[in-house]
């Protein structure tokens, strides 16, 4: 039996899984994998992208078959479908969003068990109930707004509030907070602690170790499918849990950067950047070879303010200067042509064209390179297979779709077309969201590297680590407005916070 | 874990095998169905019939491959042919009566036709993208307003290309170059520019980035309007040289010119292989498309053992199915292991 | 729908007689619904329609007609409601785009207290028109018959083209049928043409490719005659065969009268039956005759001698 097993043990298993094995094909994706699940705990699971947690967990929910192995629930084996599962009180919120996108809050959270009067539904009702369930998760979306409209955090938020309805026993986890800002995050912490004490068995996946320190009781690790131990939360430092991962020691999550000298030329300067509603008054400079951190909430404009500097905002107005000479993007393509790329957080939607392969994706972007009259399909393919090597890009088929690569290699590949065009100025927005720590740290030091070669770079992150680890300043922007460029010892969790929350700081110009 | 990706290789392999040719394994089916049918099927003469009688729908789908590509889709393009068709056969007829018929008035009308081809391409690219309506809506309207025009222009009657015109004109249509008549020629030609455009060019892979994502592709630094615009023009294109090998088949164009053409269009886009829904699109399936949709009509013409009444029955069964040859093979792949 | 009245020249001429209509003292409406113009012949109706409009319009000042043309039965439907309710129309002169799904609309307007004049097609209850005027389809077939039997000395091989499923194309067929039956005329085989030319081209080209010897074609209709004519002369057998068409379409009718050998003939079905109807109706309106029946406009043969009465080359059909 699994090491659960001498755990302590103050509550009943409600749902056990043992030795789950997975083929798709040919190909075993889960070689055994034990896990216990008692009432009232939370209990991690950990493992680099790939590692199959997402799969294994889609098992415990029903969404798919074990290849071999038994579910036990309540100490009775089953074998279900998603809906039997959810029946029974195993739910899984999915790390990507499973909400009709045209629908309404209300309806979402009802969806397949609305209440009805009669033959009608019962809309006050439900509404009343869905309005209950958010107000208890600190979500201020409304019941009748449209999923479309909502942003992704609130998306988050519907997907719990729909699971909190349906009187969880288990309920499943798969990288919560990656789009949670901090505070949304305290929120979630504080449902899964009521939720605890209801005793509901939680299974809680993240990438974020801090998160696991804090709230797990125990952790199971996963490496490449395989199951390396379970293991009460307080006996791991977070070291030993990326070791465990990895299967190795890591070295330094966060490359040092060398500063930019002083006599480093200024690489971009932003005066007075606004667009009606999003942002205003934006000004900053960025060196050659510096890394600039953004920080600042889910909505503070961050994004907006990038796109608006690349051309992607029509309405926007302010002036940019570049290398000292004054320029003005009229689109996308005019920023590429002058040297500044912005790698979108939103790699689904907006980074890579999930249904196409890797080669089309990595070229698009820099596709005039390759083009005369006609694509020369072989300088395209040479360029990609050296960008293969270059980003360490690992998929075994060089020509599936997009899609099925993971996450990591999603990212990979997102940094290597926007690096292809061989940018001065690299704007990086979320570079390591929903990433394992082996990835995570390839690309801080890609980061690290390119900054050392003379490369300008503006990081956004709500990974309050990561931006004071990688950057030399950082900017702080709250509702719309940059309140503070911090540096040296100013970079500081608290600082950063402070200024990111309203509380310190009126508008800053350089 | 090489020999499991060698394996997973391989079943990718045959999925996409099945895949490829599955237009071609129904374009087959059908061949030895014609001949079964009747022995007349194998003619030379039938032959080309349906070679040369597949280039009008075919040239108009090889210019639909681009727009549902790019996820759009055209409903217009039937009406836009007898609309255009109507035109070149006033144009030329007015000018027929200040000028000596010759070589001159019919490229005048080409002309004109390749010019209204472009400018009813553009309205429709422009309404979907500046205008922001879907196209589908777009198109009908257009479809809507080409088919009234016409009907107008030709005052609910048929306008017929005059005698002499029509003498230096015909040719276009029946004669040929090496015993390949001039409208597979013009049909070959222009499936293999729009083979070497879409796979070939960077608008080609523009168009299939934006029916993949429309976002991405903005922020990948494509121009999503003007690409979009430019897949309809390119329709309108292929629809005005439609026209110029159709007109002198007949000399005449009328309401009824064109009806349903854009569905017979749309069924050989996906029929052969291109998604609907965009993002991936294959011209020489197209092709084949156009081929078999022309040679179900040719068999059913043979045989006589088929009640006429369910001529679209048997058109409808063998679409879906060959439709489902291509889909299917998803499946089917997965069985074979 | 048997009984025969040759009696429109006569009805015509009555009318013209009364030009004046100086008793009625409000405007007598009527209202005029027929197909859009889809194809040659409907084009026809229209071109017919609105020309006769305007010249009974010119003769009977106290007479307003209005116009309408609808795509399928659900807008001729809607058509019929309008002219009702909104024109309050005094008499009804419709070509019903199919006349089952339109006899109930019709009967309303009936029950409106209008004269009703149904054109061409047959309603499933003929109690309810007051006149009918209409082609005679078996005539049509029966007449092409005669004149291919003739032609071809009673034997030989022929193909025929025929219109859209419904029962105008059923009536022409079976009389043509009847007509040759009792000979050693063989029908090769006989397809849907839709009225169409394109599709008239190309069920001819793929009758060429399947049949080595064929005497005649008989396509039924003007329209589908012209692509056969193409067909046929792409495939170089101009010598072998004969064409018979009909309704009498310009184009056709001049070949017919240049003496064309392609096409020695072509049948009458003309599309000014609705100026017939159009000027019964108005007569009764303007006299209060007491006109009702059914006129049946027959299908005479044209040939080379007699093409020059049927050849309107203003029309646009």
């Amino acid at each position: 039996m699994s090491a659960t097993a001498q755990a302590e043990n103050h509550d009943a298993v409600v749902l056990s899984a043992t030795g789950i094995y997975k083929n798709f094909g040919p190909n075993e994706v889960l070689h055994g994998v034990d896990l216990d699940l008692r009432a009232g705990e939370v209990h991690a699971l950990l493992g680099e992208n790939g590692a199959g947690k997402s799969t294994f967990v889609k098992i415990l929910s029903g969404y798919e078959a074990p290849s071999n192995g038994q579910l036990l629930m309540d100490g009775a084996v089953c074998r279900w479908t998603s809906e039997e599962a959810e029946d029974a009180g195993v739910i899984l919120i999915h790390q990507e969003f499973n909400l009709a996108e045209q629908m309404t809050v209300e309806e979402s959270i009802f969806l397949g068990r609305e209440i009805k009067k009669g033959l009608f539904l019962n809309k006050g009702e439900m509404q009343r109930l869905s309005a209950e369930y958010l107000e208890a998760l600190d979500c201020k979306a409304s019941p009748l707004a449209r999923i479309h409209d909502l942003p992704i955090s609130d998306k988050q938020m519907v997907e719990i509030a729909k699971a909190t309805s349906r009187n969880a026993r288990v309920l499943i986890l798969d990288e919560p907070t990656a789009v949670l800002t901090g505070k949304e995050t305290e929120v979630l912490f504080k449902l899964i602690d009521r939720l605890k004490a209801q005793g509901v068995a939680i299974v809680y996946i993240s990438h974020k170790l801090e998160e696991i320190e804090r709230i797990a009781d125990k952790i199971t690790i996963l490496r490449d499918g395989t199951w390396v131990g379970s293991y009460p939360a307080k006996d791991l430092s977070k070291d030993d849990m990326a070791r465990l991962m990895v299967g190795r020691e890591l070295n330094d999550l966060y490359p040092r950067i060398n500063p930019p000298a002083d006599t480093a030329p200024i690489a971009m300067s932003i005066t007075d950047f606004s667009s009606p509603g999003k942002f205003e008054g934006a000004s900053f400079e960025l060196r050659e070879g510096e890394v600039l951190g953004f920080a600042g909430l889910v909505g503070a404009g961050r994004t907006a303010l990038m796109e608006a500097i690349v051309g992607l905002d029509s309405q926007s107005s302010g002036s940019l200067t570049l290398y000292g000479k004054v320029v003005e993007f009229k689109g996308l393509d005019e920023a590429r042509n002058h040297g500044v790329a912005y790698l979108t957080k939103d790699r689904k939607e907006k980074g890579l064209l999930q249904s196409l392969g890797m080669c089309p994706n990595f070229s698009l972007f820099s596709l005039h390179k390759f083009s005369n009259l006609l694509i020369d399909g072989r300088k395209e393919k040479d360029a990609f297979h050296a960008a293969i090597e270059t980003f360490d890009i690992r998929a075994g088929d060089l020509s599936v779709n997009v899609g099925s690569l993971s996450g990591g290699n999603q990212q990979k590949l997102l940094l290597a077309k926007v690096m292809e065009v061989a940018p001065k100025v690299v704007i990086i927005d979320e570079p390591t969201r929903g990433i394992d720590v082996g990835t995570k740290s390839q690309i801080y030091h890609f980061i690290a590297e390119l900054a050392a070669s003379g490369h300008s770079i503006i990081l956004l992150s709500s990974e309050m680590t990561e931006i004071i680890g990688l950057s030399h300043r950082v900017a702080v922007m709250c509702a719309g407005r940059l309140t503070a460029v911090l540096k040296g010892d100013e970079i500081e969790e608290h600082e950063i916070m402070r200024y990111a929350t309203g509380l310190k700081g009126n508008a800053v110009n350089e | 874990m090489s020999s499991v990706t060698s394996q997973l290789d391989q079943k990718l392999g045959l999925k996409l095998d099945l895949k490829t040719v599955g237009p071609f394994l129904a374009l087959i089916a059908l061949f030895v169905l014609g001949i079964l049918v009747n022995q007349a099927f194998l003619s030379t003469g039938n032959l080309t019939n349906i070679l040369t009688r597949s280039s009008f729908i075919g040239i108009i789908a090889v210019g639909a491959t681009f727009v549902i590509t790019a996820g759009g889709i055209d409903l217009s393009v039937g009406s836009m042919a007898a609309f255009i068709s109507g035109c070149m056969i006033v144009i030329m007829n007015t000018l027929a009566a200040t000028m000596e018929p010759g070589i001159m008035i019919v490229l005048a009308g080409v002309l004109a036709s390749i010019i209204l081809g472009t400018a009813a391409g553009f309205v429709n690219g422009f309404l979907t993208t500046k205008g922001k309506i879907e196209a589908f809506i777009v198109t009908l309207g257009t479809m809507g307003i080409y088919r009234s025009l016409v009907t107008y222009v030709a005052d609910g009657g048929t306008l017929s290309l005059n005698r002499a015109t029509r003498d230096v004109y015909r040719p276009v249509y029946y004669d040929d170059f090496l015993g390949i008549p001039f409208p597979v020629l013009v049909f070959l030609v222009v499936a293999v520019l729009g083979y070497i455009i879409l796979n070939r060019t960077v608008f080609g892979r523009h168009c299939f980035a934006i029916g993949s994502n429309e976002n991405v592709a903005r922020y990948s630094a494509v121009h999503v309007d003007r690409v979009k615009t430019l897949t309809y023009i390119v329709q309108g294109l292929c629809v005005s040289i439609a026209t110029i090998i159709y007109v002198p088949r007949l000399g005449s164009a009328s309401a009824q010119t064109g009806t349903l053409w854009e569905l017979e269009a749309i069924a050989a886009v996906i029929i052969g292989g291109t998604v609907l829904k965009g993002g991936y699109g294959r011209i020489w399936g197209t092709v084949v498309g156009a081929l078999i949709l022309t040679m179900i009509g040719n068999i059913l013409n043979l045989t006589d053992s088929i009640s006429n009444y369910l001529n679209g029955t048997v058109q409808g069964v063998i679409i879906v199915v060959a439709v489902f040859l291509q889909r299917g093979s998803w499946r089917l792949s997965k069985k074979k292991k | 729908m048997n009984f025969k009245r040759k009696a429109i020249a006569a009805a015509v001429g009555i009318m013209m007689a009364f030009p004046s209509a100086a008793a009625l003292a409000d405007k007598f409406k009527i209202g005029v619904s027929i197909p859009t113009a889809t194809h040659g012949w409907t084009g026809g109706v229209n071109f017919h329609a609105k020309e006769t409009k305007a010249r009974l319009e010119k003769v009977y000042p106290d007479l307003e007609i209005i116009l309408v043309t609808a795509a399928d039965p659900t807008a001729q439907a809607n058509d019929l409601e309008d002219l009702v309710s909104i024109h309050a129309i005094d008499a009804l002169v419709i070509l019903p785009t199919d006349g089952g799904p339109l006899t109930d609309p019709i009967r309303r307007v009936k029950e409106s207290g209008a004269l009703v004049t149904v054109v061409d097609r047959a309603l499933t209850d003929n109690t309810i028109h007051d006149v009918y005027v209409a082609g005679n389809n078996p005539e049509l077939g029966a007449v092409s018959a005669k004149y291919i039997k003739k032609a071809l000395g009673g034997k030989g091989n022929i193909v025929i083209l025929r219109g859209l499923p419904i029962v105008i194309d059923e009536e022409r067929f079976d009389a043509f049928m009847d007509g040759i039956k009792d000979t050693d005329i063989k029908v090769l085989d006989h397809k849907h043409a839709n009225w169409n030319r394109d599709d008239g081209f190309t069920v001819m080209q793929d009758f060429l490719a399947r049949f080595p010897k064929i005497d005649a074609v008989w396509a039924q209709d003007d329209d589908i005659a012209l692509g056969v004519i193409e067909a046929v002369k792409q495939a170089g057998r101009e010598d072998e065969l004969f064409i018979v068409g009909g309704a009498g379409m310009k184009d056709i009718i001049k070949r017919v009268m240049d003496g064309d050998r392609l096409t020695p003939v072509d049948v009458l079905y003309p599309p000014s039956m609705i100026s017939t109807a159009m000027e019964v109706t108005a007569l009764k309106a303007v006299t209060g005759a007491p006109i009702k029946g059914e006129y049946i406009v027959g299908s005479p043969l044209i040939t080379k001698e007699n093409a020059k009465d049927y050849y309107f080359p203003n029309s646009p059909f």
